[in-house]
């Protein structure tokens, strides 16, 4: 499965650091919502 | 607008959480306010064909999702380039108005312009309600 416009957003389930926790999140978790899926090189770069 | 933004790279939780206390918060107040993402080995980034093997790192590409979890526009920059975020926020707005109102948003289009609904009336009709100005 990959990532086509128009197409399903690839699942996944992964770990998060959020409110600072480090918590699960699942992309369908999100379902109802718009969402903005943001990948970036690396840490200590700029976004 | 009600958008979630996930930021992913392929840093651990705990890196995520170093650069939020040690730089990030220091650059926004309180920290960034969304949820950082850890994707070890580049295994979502491959499922998104972002991945770079190579250089062991996602490039940086942006994925609008609308709610039914459909894909509606992608971003793919290199990682020397940043991006833009006020056109992120466009395309987001287009997106929602597109999704709510069946209009189509021309070239340039930001709230309160001219939208296209599409008919068959409207074909080889554009250039009576739209001009290329309009796109800037």
């Amino acid at each position: 499965m990959s990532a086509r416009v128009g197409k399903p957003a690839p699942d996944f389930e992964t770990t998060a650091y959020m409110d600072g926790e480090i918590k699960k999140v699942k992309l369908s978790d999100f379902r109802g919502k718009w969402v903005m899926l943001y990948f970036y090189p690396g840490d200590f770069t700029f976004v | 607008m009600g958008a979630v933004v996930l930021a992913i790279s392929v840093d651990s939780p705990y890196t995520h959480k170093v650069w939020q206390e040690g730089e990030l918060s220091k650059m926004v107040d309180g920290g960034l306010p969304y949820p950082m993402l850890s994707d070890p080995g580049g295994t979502i980034g491959q499922l998104y064909d972002v991945y770079d093997r190579e250089a062991g790192v996602d490039l940086r590409g942006r994925f609008l999702i609308d709610p039914d979890g459909n894909i509606q526009a992608i971003e793919v920059l290199a990682p020397a380039i940043g991006r833009n975020i006020a056109e992120m926020i466009r395309q987001l707005k287009a997106c929602a108005h597109v999704r709510g109102t069946g209009e189509a948003t021309p070239a340039g289009w930001e709230p309160g312009k001219q939208t296209l609904k599409p008919e068959a009336g409207l074909a080889g009709k554009v250039c009576e309600i739209w001009a290329p100005e309009m796109a800037f």
